[in-house]
C-alpha cells in the first residue's frame, strides 16, 4: 500500500478525471436530450464513469485519507441505490409538485397553485377525514383482535399450530387479490342476506373495507403477540401463580407489562399500513359510494381513501403534478404521525 | 493490481451486457394494442407481415382496467417507447402533442373520414368502428309482437317495456332491459357511453352542439337530460333490480343474461357480439342464436340515429422506425391486412374500399344504419379526463339505487356535480 510510485498517481488521476468527465457528460446528454433513444448509452456511460472514478479514488496515493476513501467505496453500492430510489425520486417528486407536470413533461412552475387547490377540493378534504377515522378504528380493532386470536393461539388449546396457520393465511394473498374475493362475496354470496350489495352505499362500503382489512392483517399482528407472549420468562408466571395471582391479574398486571414493546411495534405496524391503506380499496370499492352533502357538495367518491385519491388524481385525472403535490403532503403527514407514535411509546416503555 | 485488473475486466464485462441490450434493434416493430380480445388476431397479422416483408412486429395487447396511458408514460420514462400505441381520447392525444408522426401522406388516408386529426395533423389510425345503440334480441321481440322499428320515442319504448314486462314468464325473461349501474368497474357503461346518448343522439356526425356545451365549464342542457333521465328511469324501473344485478353486477353476467336470452334489451353497443359468439357461445346457441338488432336510445321523439366511431385509434412514435410503423399500417389497410382483421379479429372495417364483412352479429345492422346515413358519432372523448369514473359513473348508481328519487333530481345532481368536476 506504500508503494506511491508516480505511475500509479498518473493512473488513479487518469481513472478520476476521465471517469468524473464520463459521469458528467452521461448526465448532461440525460437532462439534454430529452430522453432520444439515439443517447441510449448514456446509462452504460454512467457506470464506466463511476467505476473509473471509485477506481481512481482507490489507487489515489494517500496514506493519511486512504482508509476514508475505502469506506466511502464501500458503502457506494449502498448509497447509490439509496440515492436512486428513494432520494432523487423524493426531491423530484418534491420538484414536480410546484409545476404542471402531465406526467411527460412540464412547460411551467405554478409555485403554490397545487397546493392550494389541493385544500379547495372538498372531496381531497373527505378522503383525509374518512382516512384518519380509518387509522383509529383500525389500529384499535386490529390489535384487539389479534391480541384477542393470540391469546387463543398460546392458550394450550387442541390444534392450536391449525388456528395459527388459518389465522395467519390471509396475509399471504396480496391486498388486490383479496380485494377481488371479498368484491365477488360481498355482491354474489353475502348479497342474499343483505339485498343490497354492501359495496354500493358508502357507509356500509368503508364497514366492508374494514371487515376486510382486519381479515387480513389481524393474523400477521396476532403472530407478532404470540411471539411476544411466549416470550413472556416462565419463572415470572410461576411467581404470580405462587402468589395467588388469577388468570385476569396474571393477564393485565404480568404478562400486558412485559410485552408492552411488542404493543409499541404493533400499534406502529398497523397505525403506518392503514394510513397507506391502497390495494384493498382499490380493488374492493374502486373509491366508489356517494356522500350528498359535504361541505356544500356532492361527493362521487365516499370511500376513496388518500393514498388511492393521489393515485386516482394522478392516473385517471390525469393531473400528475397535483397529484404529487397531495403525495407531498402524504408523505409529511405520515412521518409526523410515524415520530409522534415512537416518541410516545419509547417514553411509556422507560417508565414500565 | 491484480483486484484492480479485476475490477476492471468486471466493469468491461458489465459495460458490455450493459451496451449489447441498448442496441438490440434491427428491423423489429413494436405495436401496444388496447384490445386483448384481438390478440391473436393481430398476430396472426404480425406473423403473415413478418413471412412477406421480414419485418418483426411484436404485439403487446392491454386490457382489463390497465391504465394504457399511464403505462406508456412508464415505458416513455424508462425502457423505451413503442412504435405504434392505443390512443383512446382527446387527452390521450394530448399528452403526446408533439411527439407523434402525421399520417396523411399513408395510403389508407383517404380511403376512410374516422382517422383521428389532431393538432399535428392526421395522428390516428383507426381500425374498426363500434356502434351504441340500445341492443335488442329480434326473435324474443317477435314472439311479443314487437316491432322494434315502432319504437321512435319514449311513449313507444315505455309501452314496449310494458309489454315485454307482462310476458316475462312466457318469453323465459328476468328481466326486461340488461342494465347495470355498478361504478366500480362499469362506470365507462354508464357514465361514458350511456351519457354519450345525452351527447350526441339523434345529431349529425360533426354537430357537437351538447359536447361543447359540456366542454364549456360542465354545462347541461337542463331540457335534453331531463329526457334521458325520464329514459335511464324507465331502465332502472325494467332493469333486473331483486337479485341486485342493477347495482351490483358484472359486465360478464350482463352479457351472459342477453347471450342466454334472459334480457330483452341490453345497454352494452356492438362489441359484446364477440363475447356472445366465442365465450358466451354454448349459452347463446342455447336461446337459439337469436339475431340481434338495435334501435337508437329515442329520449325524445325523433331521435333516430344510433352512435358509431372507432373506438380509439392507434398514432405512431416519430422515431428511427417511424416509416416501417406507417408501411405496416398501409399494409393492415389493404386488402390482405383487412382480410385478417375482419374475418378472424371480427373488425367492421372503416375503409370504404373493404369488401369484407365480419360474422358478428351487429356488423348487419351496424351496415344498414351506416347506408341509410342515420349514425351520429360519439364526443364523449373530449370530457374532461376520468369524468365517468370519478363523477358520472356513481350518480347512475345513486339513482338506481333510490339515493337520487327522480329524473329531475338527478338532472340536479347531474348538473352541479359536472361543474365541479370541470371547475377542479
Amino acid at each position: 500500500m506504500n508503494a506511491n510510485t508516480a505511475s500509479r498517481k498518473l493512473l488513479s488521476l487518469i481513472c478520476i478525471i476521465g471517469g468524473a468527465a464520463l459521469i458528467i457528460a452521461s448526465l448532461v446528454l440525460d437532462v439534454m436530450g430529452d430522453g432520444a433513444p439515439a443517447y441510449g448509452f448514456r446509462g452504460a456511460m454512467l457506470v464506466v464513469g463511476i467505476v473509473a472514478l471509485l477506481f481512481g479514488l482507490y489507487l489515489f496515493p494517500t496514506l493519511k485519507y486512504h482508509r476514508r476513501l475505502i469506506y466511502i467505496i464501500f458503502l457506494f453500492p449502498l448509497l447509490f441505490t439509496f440515492a436512486v430510489t428513494v432520494i432523487i425520486p423524493l426531491c423530484l417528486g418534491i420538484f414536480y409538485s410546484f409545476t404542471d407536470w402531465t406526467g411527460i413533461q412540464y412547460t411551467q412552475f405554478v409555485g403554490f397553485g397545487n397546493y392550494i387547490s389541493m385544500f379547495q377540493d372538498p372531496q381531497f378534504i373527505w378522503s383525509i377525514l374518512i382516512t384518519f377515522v380509518f387509522v383509529v378504528i383500525n389500529m384499535i380493532l386490529v390489535n384487539l383482535i389479534a391480541f384477542l386470536l393470540a391469546l387463543l393461539c398460546t392458550n394450550g388449546i387442541k390444534g392450536d399450530g391449525f388456528f395459527r396457520a388459518a389465522y395467519f393465511l390471509p396475509n399471504l394473498i396480496g391486498g388486490i387479490v383479496l380485494g377481488y374475493i371479498w368484491q365477488f362475496v360481498f355482491n354474489n354470496v353475502l348479497i342474499n342476506l343483505t339485498k343490497t350489495s354492501w359495496l354500493v352505499q358508502t357507509p356500509t362500503a368503508m364497514t366492508a373495507i374494514v371487515v376486510v382489512y382486519i381479515w387480513q392483517y389481524a393474523g400477521y399482528i396476532m403472530l407478532l403477540y404470540i411471539t411476544g407472549l411466549t416470550q413472556v420468562p416462565k419463572d415470572v408466571l410461576e411467581a404470580a401463580q405462587i402468589d395467588g395471582a388469577n388468570a385476569r391479574q396474571t393477564l393485565f398486571q404480568v404478562k400486558i407489562p412485559m410485552i408492552a414493546s411488542t404493543f409499541t411495534i404493533c400499534t406502529f405496524l398497523t397505525l403506518t399500513s392503514a394510513f397507506k391503506q391502497f390495494d384493498v380499496n382499490l380493488a374492493l370499492t374502486g373509491g366508489t359510494g356517494s356522500v350528498a352533502n359535504f361541505m356544500g357538495k356532492y361527493l362521487t367518491s365516499g370511500t376513496q381513501m388518500l393514498a388511492l385519491n393521489i393515485y386516482n388524481t394522478a392516473v385517471s385525472k390525469n393531473n400528475y403534478a397535483l397529484g404529487q403535490a397531495k403525495a407531498v403532503l402524504f408523505f409529511i403527514i405520515l412521518a409526523c404521525v410515524s415520530l409522534i407514535q415512537v416518541r410516545i411509546s419509547n417514553a411509556k416503555e422507560v417508565e414500565l | 493490481m491484480k483486484k484492480g485488473i479485476l475490477t476492471l475486466l468486471v466493469a468491461g464485462a458489465l459495460v458490455a451486457g450493459l451496451a449489447t441490450t441498448v442496441s438490440a434493434d434491427g428491423e423489429s416493430l413494436r405495436l401496444v394494442n388496447g384490445k386483448i380480445e384481438v390478440d391473436a388476431a393481430l398476430k396472426e397479422a404480425a406473423a403473415k407481415y413478418e413471412e412477406e416483408t421480414g419485418v418483426h412486429v411484436e404485439i403487446e395487447s392491454m386490457g382489463g382496467g390497465v391504465n394504457i396511458q399511464d403505462e406508456l408514460k412508464k415505458q416513455y420514462q424508462g425502457t423505451g417507447m413503442p412504435d405504434i400505441f392505443v390512443c383512446g381520447s382527446d387527452a390521450d392525444f394530448g399528452n403526446w402533442d408533439g411527439l407523434l408522426a402525421d399520417l396523411s401522406d399513408c395510403a389508407w388516408a383517404a380511403d376512410t373520414d374516422a382517422g383521428y386529426v389532431g393538432t399535428d395533423g392526421l395522428v390516428g389510425f383507426p381500425y374498426t368502428t363500434e356502434a351504441i345503440g340500445l341492443a335488442y334480441n329480434a326473435d324474443l321481440l317477435e314472439k311479443a309482437g314487437i316491432d322494434p322499428a315502432s319504437i321512435t320515442g319514449p311513449e313507444s319504448m315505455r309501452a314496449a317495456f310494458e309489454t315485454l314486462d307482462s310476458m316475462k314468464d312466457e318469453l323465459g325473461l328476468t328481466a326486461v332491459i340488461g342494465w347495470c349501474t355498478e361504478s366500480q368497474n362499469l362506470y365507462w357503461s354508464t357514465g361514458s357511453h350511456s351519457f354519450a346518448n345525452y351527447l350526441d343522439a339523434g345529431l349529425a356526425r360533426d354537430d357537437t352542439t351538447y359536447s361543447d356545451l359540456l366542454a364549456d365549464g360542465g354545462q347541461i342542457d337542463h331540457d335534453r337530460f331531463l329526457a334521458y333521465a325520464e329514459m335511464i328511469a324507465l331502465f332502472n324501473e325494467y332493469a333486473d333490480k331483486d337479485s341486485g344485478f342493477l347495482t351490483s353486477g358484472t359486465y360478464d353476467q350482463q352479457i351472459l343474461g342477453f347471450a342466454s336470452g334472459k334480457y330483452a334489451f341490453v345497454t352494452q353497443g356492438s362489441w359484446i357480439g364477440a363475447t356472445m359468439t366465442t365465450d358466451d357461445a354454448e349459452q347463446y346457441a342455447e336461446a337459439g342464436n337469436f339475431k340481434v338488432g338495435m334501435i337508437p336510445y329515442a329520449f325524445e321523439e325523433g331521435i333516430d340515429t344510433i352512435l358509431t366511431n372507432s373506438p380509439s385509434w392507434w398514432a405512431v412514435f416519430q422515431n428511427d422506425n417511424t416509416d416501417a410503423a406507417k408501411a405496416f399500417l398501409d399494409w393492415l389497410a389493404s386488402d390482405e391486412g383487412q382480410e385478417i382483421l375482419v374475418m378472424k379479429g371480427g373488425f367492421i372495417s372503416p375503409f370504404k374500399s373493404c369488401s369484407f364483412v365480419a360474422e358478428d352479429p351487429f356488423a348487419e345492422t351496424i351496415s344498414s344504419y351506416t347506408a341509410a346515413g342515420k349514425t351520429s358519432a360519439w364526443h364523449w372523448l373530449k370530457n374532461k379526463a376520468g369524468l365517468d369514473q370519478n363523477a358520472t359513473g356513481q350518480l347512475y348508481q345513486d339513482f338506481a339505487l333510490g339515493s337520487i328519487p327522480d329524473a329531475e333530481s338527478f338532472t340536479q345532481a347531474m348538473t352541479s356535480v359536472i361543474a365541479d368536476y370541470y371547475a377542479s
